[in-house]
């Protein structure tokens, strides 16, 4: 197992979905509310995309008039000197629009980005912000989706829609604008088709929400069982399970195909659809040149014009009708990443107490995940300043519940909890983890290059210091055999560690942040006897002059302890040196003869 | 790699070929939908010919009928044609990736091997589309032609020269425009790529929110996540400023053409080689010209990615099998194992026998030659050299499947699957599915979650902790009862309670069947009825536990 696989959940916080509390989304007033402050921002920017992109098209329009002119010529057989006329505008015409089209496109990215990059920041620093609590009561996969699902989908109609929209948009405006120029009546003809267009769009969007929304959702269905599947691949042949496999892959992609093909229906059901339109707009537009001619009102010019002006809507009118559902999607994304917004944040104390040592105090403390089901009940201790505590109970004893409590990572429902003489309300979320540091069960490895993942601990750090935290806690070899040493890329993408690695890395994370309090609650155990060896080293390394409460997955860390704590059932049920408590033959002693036995009487 | 497998052109062929009716009858009817749309500007020309300039109202109304026919028969192509081409595409993808499911998780294995699972899923979902989007867009390029072909007919019937220009103008003017985007295209695919390295990035936090939190890195990781977001503008504005220049200069080149186009038209119908609505269709045709040949340059680019997946997914379904088939099958097993000189990996010339029923335990001071010595136990891998027997028959004589229903090897990282705890450990009985369930101390778990044992696991049963989804994955092998069950660290992530619980209760679950405990924890090894020690990839003590405790060396390894 690697070390981005190896994701443990604690065991005191099952979660079940059907419980979770969502992050809130926000109303489309909100969403609109910040939409509008960030183009505040960019008012400049947004005045000058619109009027390149508005000359542009405006220009691109004339052509539809000189053609026409041409025809007239040609009609009065004006002779070919008449034409160059006309021509050499075309020309500029053709060159002007395409300059145009340029700064005008690359006005609207620049405008999008630079929304799009003010989006982002400010959201995902939101997310990183939020307490951890709330994070893990809508379960940590809602966080994850919004900062990267909503991100991307915005990102992605920001680059691809919103271009062609703006182009579209304009295009079908000021083509309207041009017919009416040419005469009136050319305008209303071709509104004639817009019902059509109002109808189809709602049939479509009403329906197309839905089919996207089941189609990701069984994209995602597939690609996550083709990873269960082909990961698990060892244990399906080992099991014999080959068959059931392939027809849970075959059943998932089925479904998936399905799905694509009832949106494939949809969305060559709306430009179907939006053929009639263009038929119905372009019948009335040659009724209408037709009695206008009659009547001597307009040239066979002006009504060529006005049939190729529509003729030329056809693809504009497409792209900004099917674009509607896109930016629909996006703004449902946005209105869900300033739904973060409305959280509240940790609040500062205005005038925070600083720790004066590293003695932890802990008094009533209890706490419960689900009403109902308290998980520690008045659970008090007293850690020395240096002194190094193991707190040890069987899996759901609630070790893990007061190392987050006593981290300031979750807050305790009843009790309080001092660090270094101060309440930890007094020393504010920021003092809090200034003071405690807690190195969890989970092992995650930052993308990038390992020297910036330890950066995270301590940003000012230089090289030397990195290497003199990876000594401490004895991975200066691995490291330095890594192929670029410190400069390695590791995570997601990169180089794979180890979880034992992975361990070490988050124990030299610690010894950069200093903390005067450190919790550790590593599972030690994935690494296999000797790994854990050498795992229980590097944690009295990187513990080597603060405090320390380690909670103690093998009771080996337990005994060299300078005190143990037993839990059970969310409550201290003992508490002294190893030694006593072995004589004690209370809870511990069960726990050590147990191991002890195990061990035969020779260890 | 490849072992006479099918090569990335057998597998495009074959992904079109099966879809032969389909992609034919969207080809029809694409080449129908492209003729139709060229004929619009025609009949938008014949209206201002025949009725406009001549104010004849029934003639106004015939044609009016024909565009109506003609917009009738064009979008009812257009939707079939595309949904048919569509499902061509969908089925064929469909198709690959059942045959790369297959092929993967064949007993004989070979084709993960040296693969993430991620790239193997990659390549049945988006290789497998793109090879079943060759299929789809085949008929639009056969579709592509024939509008060409319709408009060149057409545009040669109104006037040669007129049509020999637009046409022979219209290749250069493409090559043009690639020419002039290549270099772009090629500079905006990095940049694209640095420009979405700020989601990843942000992804990577987010999942890292617990580490960040335990150690107050918040403010740090902001600072960095500002930083990727800040070159990631800078990176995706200089793609955009790219293909602006790049939309423009197409738009403007476009644009010139048309009006050379129209010089040409105008002088011709000026002195009356032709009308002046054949001037407008021929203008409208020129601009409808465009639509195919740039399709044709889509179809083009779609047939060389199909390509390259097409290769991908060859060389999967062509890798070679980890173990060859055997026929032999074994009714009845007794479960006695021997091994005879094996040699494989850290394995230097083992001899080893386990006699049937027995419990054995078996500790390697290399880790490596634990793996390996799974890998041989299970046949994942057929040793070097040396003979791995069941009841006395090569394993290289037995079908893999059969053998693998004899020798059941539970590996120390097995993977739980989606599904209900119950579902993840299936059984032949009920009864010996709540024995397995009891003796792995499941049943602890399953009073900790919500809906007890019909609780649905995460993926990879993430949410579940290291230390629970071990003790699934021993029930799961535990309640296969396997004549032989060979099983690798079991409860490294299980308390010592509950693990000296387990080792109370898994010699009885597995009574007078053969069961090989390789492991180095004491709490197992003490019930084993002899263990093993490999070093140097042979076995250098063989005893009780408690009689090799005396052991230092054996202690070092074994009593941390």
């Amino acid at each position: 197992m690697t070390a981005s696989t190896a994701a443990t959940i604690d065991e005191d916080t099952p979660m079940p979905a059907t419980e979770r509390e969502l992050l809130p989304t926000a109303t489309g007033a909100e969403t609109l509310a910040v939409l509008r402050g960030l183009l505040r921002r960019q008012r400049g920017l947004t005045a000058a995309a619109l009027t390149v992109l508005l000359l542009g098209t405006g220009i691109g329009l004339l052509t539809a008039p000189l053609l026409g002119h041409l025809v007239d010529l040609v009609d009065r057989k004006a002779g070919t000197g008449a034409l160059t006329l006309p021509l050499v505008l075309l020309v500029l015409v053709a060159l002007g629009r395409g300059g145009a089209t340029a700064i005008g496109s690359a006005l609207v990215a620049r405008l999008g980005e630079t929304l799009l990059a003010s989006i982002r920041e400010q959201f995902v620093e939101r997310a990183l912000r939020l307490p951890l609590e709330r994070v893990e009561a809508a379960g940590v996969g809602d966080l994850t989706s919004r900062v990267t699902g909503d991100v991307a989908l915005i990102a992605r109609t920001v680059r691809q829609a919103l271009p062609e929209f703006a182009r579209s948009a304009l295009t079908i405006v000021l083509t309207l604008g041009a017919l009416a120029v040419l005469d009136w009546r050319f305008a209303a003809a071709v509104l004639v088709a817009a019902p059509v267009h109002v109808f189809t769009l709602r049939w479509y969007l009403g329906r197309a929400i839905p089919v996207y929304a089941e189609q990701r959702v069984a994209t995602g269905a597939l690609q996550q069982q083709l990873l269960d599947s082909v990961g698990g691949a060892r244990t399906v042949r080992a099991f014999r399970l080959t068959d059931r496999h392939v027809g849970l892959v075959e059943q998932r992609s089925q479904a998936a195909v399905d799905l694509s093909l009832r949106g494939i229906r949809l969305v060559t059901g709306f430009f179907s659809r939006l053929n009639l339109a263009e038929f119905i707009g372009l019948s009335s537009v040659l009724v209408v040149g037709f009695l206008l001619v009659d009547d001597g009102s307009v040239s066979i010019g002006t009504a060529t014009a006005a049939a190729l002006y529509f003729h030329s809507l056809f693809n504009p009118i497409n792209a900004a009708l099917v674009l509607i559902d896109d930016a629909q999607s996006a703004g449902a994304s946005l209105a869900r990443l300033v739904g973060l917004s409305a959280l509240p944040v940790e609040a500062e104390p205005a005038e925070p107490a600083t720790a004066l040592d590293g003695s932890v105090e802990v008094a009533g403390l209890g706490h419960a995940y689900r009403p109902g089901h308290p998980v520690l009940h008045d659970v008090s201790l007293t850690v020395r300043d240096g002194e190094r505590v193991a707190l040890v109970g069987a899996s759901g004893a609630g070790k893990t519940t007061l190392a987050k409590l006593v981290s300031g990572v979750h807050r305790a429902a009843e009790g309080t909890v001092r660090l270094g003489g101060a309440d930890t309300a007094a020393l504010g979320p920021a003092g809090t983890r200034r003071t405690v540091a807690l190195i969890s069960q989970e092992v995650h490895v930052f993308a990038g290059p390992l020297a910036d993942d330890l950066r995270l601990a301590r940003p000012e750090a230089d090289d030397a210091e990195l290497r003199a935290a990876l000594e401490r806690v004895g991975a200066q070899d691995w490291v330095a055999a890594l192929p670029e040493g410190l400069d390695t890329v590791v995570g997601e993408g990169g180089h794979r560690l180890t979880v034992a690695q992975a361990q070490h890395l988050a124990l030299a994370r610690l010894v950069l942040t200093d903390p005067p309090v450190a919790i550790l609650d590593e599972a030690t155990a994935d690494a296999g006897s000797a790994g854990a060896r050498e795992l229980e080293a590097a944690a009295a390394g990187a513990l080597a002059g603060r405090t320390g409460l380690v909670v103690a997955h093998r009771l080996t860390q337990a005994a060299s302890a300078d005190r143990i704590v037993v839990l059970d059932r969310g409550r201290v049920v003992e508490t002294g040196s190893h030694q006593e408590l072995v004589a004690a033959g209370g809870r511990y002693a069960e726990l050590w003869s147990a191991w002890a036995d195990s061990r035969v009487t020779t260890g | 790699m490849r072992t006479g497998g099918p090569t990335g052109g057998d597998v495009l062929r074959r992904a079109i070929g099966g879809q032969r009716r389909l992609v034919t009858g969207a080809a029809l009817l694409g080449m129908t939908h492209q003729a139709c749309e060229a004929l619009v500007p025609v009949v938008i020309g014949v209206v201002i010919d025949r009725a406009v300039a001549t104010g004849d109202g029934s003639a106004l109304l015939r044609w009016l009928l024909v565009l109506a026919v003609l917009f009738l028969v064009l979008s009812t192509c257009y939707r079939t044609g595309a949904r048919v081409g569509e499902r061509a595409g969908e089925q064929a993808a469909h198709r690959l990736r059942s045959e790369l499911a297959t092929r993967v998780l064949d007993p004989r294995g070979g084709a993960d091997t040296g693969r993430l699972a991620g790239a193997l899923a990659g390549i049945a979902t988006g290789d497998a589309k793109r090879v079943g989007g060759v299929a789809t867009v085949l008929p639009y390029g056969v579709a592509a032609v024939a509008g060409l072909t319709v408009s060149a007919v057409l545009l040669l019937r109104i006037s040669v020269p007129l049509g020999l220009l637009v046409l022979l103008g219209i290749p250069p003017l493409l090559w043009l425009g690639h020419r002039i985007s290549m270099p772009l295209e090629r500079r905006s695919g990095v940049e694209q790529e640095r420009a979405a390295q700020a989601g990843g990035i942000a992804a990577d936090l987010v999942a890292g929110l617990r580490v960040l939190k335990g150690i107050g890195a918040e403010s740090a990781a902001v600072a960095r996540y500002r930083t990727t977001s800040q070159d990631s503008l800078a990176a995706a504005l200089r793609a955009a400023r790219s293909r602006s220049w790049h939309d423009g200069a197409i738009l403007a080149l476009t644009g010139v053409f048309i009006v050379l186009i129209a010089l040409v038209g105008a002088v011709l119908a000026m002195n009356g080689s032709i009308s002046v609505g054949e001037l407008v269709a021929a203008v409208g045709l020129a601009q409808f010209l465009l639509g195919p040949f740039q399709l044709l340059t889509y179809v083009n680019g779609e047939f060389a990615q199909g390509r390259a997946s097409a290769g991908r997914i060859a060389s999967v379904l062509a890798a070679p099998a980890a173990v060859a088939t055997g026929t032999g099958s074994v009714a009845d097993p007794l479960g006695a194992l021997r091994l005879r000189g094996v040699h494989h990996g850290a394995l230097r010339g083992l001899d080893l026998e386990i006699a049937a029923g027995s419990l054995v335990g078996v500790v390697a001071r290399d880790p490596a030659a634990a793996a390996d010595l799974l890998l041989c136990l299970g046949r994942e891998t057929d040793p070097e050299r040396g003979t791995v027997e069941l009841d006395g028959t090569d394993l290289t004589a037995l079908d893999p499947t059969e053998l693998r229903a004899a020798v059941l090897v539970a590996h120390h990282d097995a993977d739980l699957f989606e599904g209900t705890l119950r579902e993840n450990v299936p059984a032949a009985s009920p009864a010996a599915q709540a024995a397995a369930i009891t003796a792995a101390a499941v049943d602890e778990v399953a009073e900790a979650l919500p809906q007890g044992l019909d609780t649905a696991l995460d993926a990879g049963g993430s949410s579940l902790s290291g230390g629970q989804r071990q003790r699934v994955a021993l029930a799961r092998a535990l309640a296969a009862e396997p004549p032989v069950l060979v099983v690798h660290d079991p409860t490294t992530a299980v308390d010592t309670v509950t693990e000296s619980r387990i080792a109370e209760r898994l010699r009885t679950a597995r009574r007078g069947r053969t069961t090989v405990l390789v492991t180095t924890s004491p709490a197992l090894l003490a019930l084993a009825d002899r263990v093993v020690v490999l070093e140097q990839g042979v076995v250098t003590a063989d005893g009780p536990h408690h009689e090799l405790a005396a052991d230092a060396s054996y202690r070092s390894v074994v009593l941390a």
